[in-house]
């Protein structure tokens, strides 16, 4: 029989484990201090959404989490990001080899000048993922299968990936950054260069890849957050000031922070 | 930060507003059908009676165009949060508040058969005392809907056991007159429907309250009210012994 209690309960019980612990982060550019002792906990197979106005260090702390800021000279990073248990700024770290565990995928296409087939066969071949060719052609398939993109381009792999609409850059993008067999896929405004039909895709492929990845995406539109995710942090000011169930946060946000940006009242 | 009461996109305020005055609106035309009919069948005035049958058609319409207008704020601002419980408890209480106005009105079509025959006691005064009570705890919910206040809703929604018992009472009235003088059991058949109606307004502005809570905590009132009411369960005054 039908228990609205349990389903309640069921529902509350889906605990996944944690992917990525971020510890008391602080973040300055120069004077300017960008994130204030930030403590977030991201689930493995789950899909977490950085939202907040613009300047609030959502993109900032996304870049923690593979080490995009240490290209930035005056930025200084404090505090522990554990990869599963493993702090990612231990100087015993290499960044490349961080970055093909935690991929990303940006706001602009950036599909290299190369073919298509290039471009997701470039990071297996840096990091020696595939003995011989056959190896490679098969994780070129898989990869661009997973990136919902094969059945576009399976008859023109060799035609330059600038050659794609921004929609199906984006996708190759994405099937270029899970080439690598990351863990975790950071995504920084991927939706926002694209039209409402290729928006639809490339959620739809997020939510596929929620099955075998931890995703975090930035957004600045609230209601994809609400579509795609089932985590959502708000940051605003450099602090993170609720960090909850996506359902909760957009019906009943606890911080009155939260509220006035989500409902439109704070930009 | 800026205001946090008001909207970046200020039309979205507008639209917001003015499904809140519909409600509003809505609900005084309510607050009067109810006392209307109730005093429409004490003063035995079958002009009022016509009236109040006349007026629910304003308050359906209402409903009509609440409905409306709360799809087309989800549909063209993406509510959340306090916004969206505005939109969802509007939509609530308008259907709350249609039911109010169609048992009103049910009250005045009974009203017109009840003056073709003789008076039954004075029970047609005590259903106008039960109305008014469902009146002012009406009043009170649509203030606690304006002014987000929960204490108020809730007092409103304890309010409602004293309006199930005085039915119960009302109920014993009735059994008592039928059992007197079978010729009163058709007025009183009326007369039954009629606190039984009052009863049902009562459990409508429970919802009502009910919503205001939501409105204003994002939760429903945690506990079930304990069901008062008992005459579905009441046996005649010749089956329990106690007689009349």
């Amino acid at each position: 029989m039908y228990d609205v209690q349990t389903h309640r309960a069921e529902k509350d019980l889906i605990v996944n484990d944690i992917k990525i612990s971020a510890k008391n982060v602080q973040v300055h550019y120069g004077d300017t201090h960008a994130i204030k002792d930030v403590n977030v906990e991201i689930e493995a197979k789950c899909v977490t959404a950085f939202i907040g106005p613009s300047g609030c260090g959502k993109s900032t702390f996304l870049r923690c989490l593979n080490r995009m800021n240490d290209t930035i000279d005056i930025c200084r990073v404090q505090g522990e990001i554990l990869l599963d248990g493993d702090n990612i700024y231990d100087k015993r770290v290499d960044p490349v080899q961080l970055r093909a565990k935690v991929g990303m995928v940006f706001q602009k296409p950036n599909p290299f000048p190369k073919s298509i087939y290039d471009n997701i066969a470039y990071g297996p071949r840096i990091h020696g993922l595939a003995r011989n060719k056959a190896e490679l052609d098969e994780i070129v398939e898989k990869s661009l299968r997973r990136g919902a993109i094969w059945d576009e381009v399976k008859d023109r792999l060799h035609a330059p990936g600038t050659g794609l609409s921004g929609g199906q850059q984006q996708r190759l993008c994405i099937a270029r950054a899970i080439a690598t067999e990351p863990e975790v896929l950071l995504m920084d405004e991927p939706c926002s260069a694209l039209d409402p039909i290729a928006t639809a895709q490339v959620e739809e492929l997020i939510d596929e890849l929620r099955q075998d990845y931890s995703v975090v995406i930035v957004t600045h539109s609230m209601q994809q957050a609400a579509r795609v995710s089932q985590k959502t942090a708000f940051f605003h000011l450099g602090n993170l000031v609720e960090f909850g169930e996506t359902g909760k946060i957009f019906t009943n946000p606890e911080d009155p922070r939260t509220e006035s940006y989500i409902t439109g009242r704070i930009g | 930060m800026n205001d946090l009461n008001n909207h970046i996109v200020s039309a979205f305020d507008r639209e917001l507003e003015g499904i809140q005055a519909q409600i509003m609106k809505m609900g005084g035309l309510v607050e009067a059908s109810i006392m209307e009919a109730a005093a429409s069948l004490e003063t035995r005035d079958i002009e009022l009676a016509e009236k109040v049958r006349a007026g629910d058609k304003v308050i359906d319409d209402l409903e009509d165009v609440l409905n409306e207008e709360a799809a087309r704020v989800i549909a063209l601002r993406s509510p959340t949060a306090t916004d969206l419980r505005v939109v969802l408890s509007v939509m609530r209480m308008s259907a709350n508040l249609e039911r109010i106005g169609d048992l009103s009105k049910n009250i005045a079509k009974r009203t017109g058969v009840l003056v073709q025959m003789p008076p039954v006691g004075d029970t047609s005064t005590s259903l106008r005392r039960m109305a008014r009570e469902v009146e002012l705890m009406l009043k009170d919910a649509l203030d606690a809907y304006i002014q987000r206040d929960e204490a108020l809703a809730l007092d409103v929604i304890a309010r409602d056991e004293d309006v199930d018992k005085m039915h119960n009472t009302m109920f014993r009235e009735f059994l008592t007159f039928m059992l007197e003088d079978p010729s009163n059991i058709t007025a009183c058949m009326h007369l039954h429907f009629i606190a039984k109606n009052i009863e049902r307004m009562g459990d409508h502005v429970t919802s009502i309250a009910e919503q205001v809570v939501f409105l204003a905590t994002g939760s429903k009132p945690d506990e079930a009210r304990l069901k008062k009411d008992k005459t579905s369960t009441t046996l005649g005054p010749q089956h329990t012994g106690n007689g009349a």
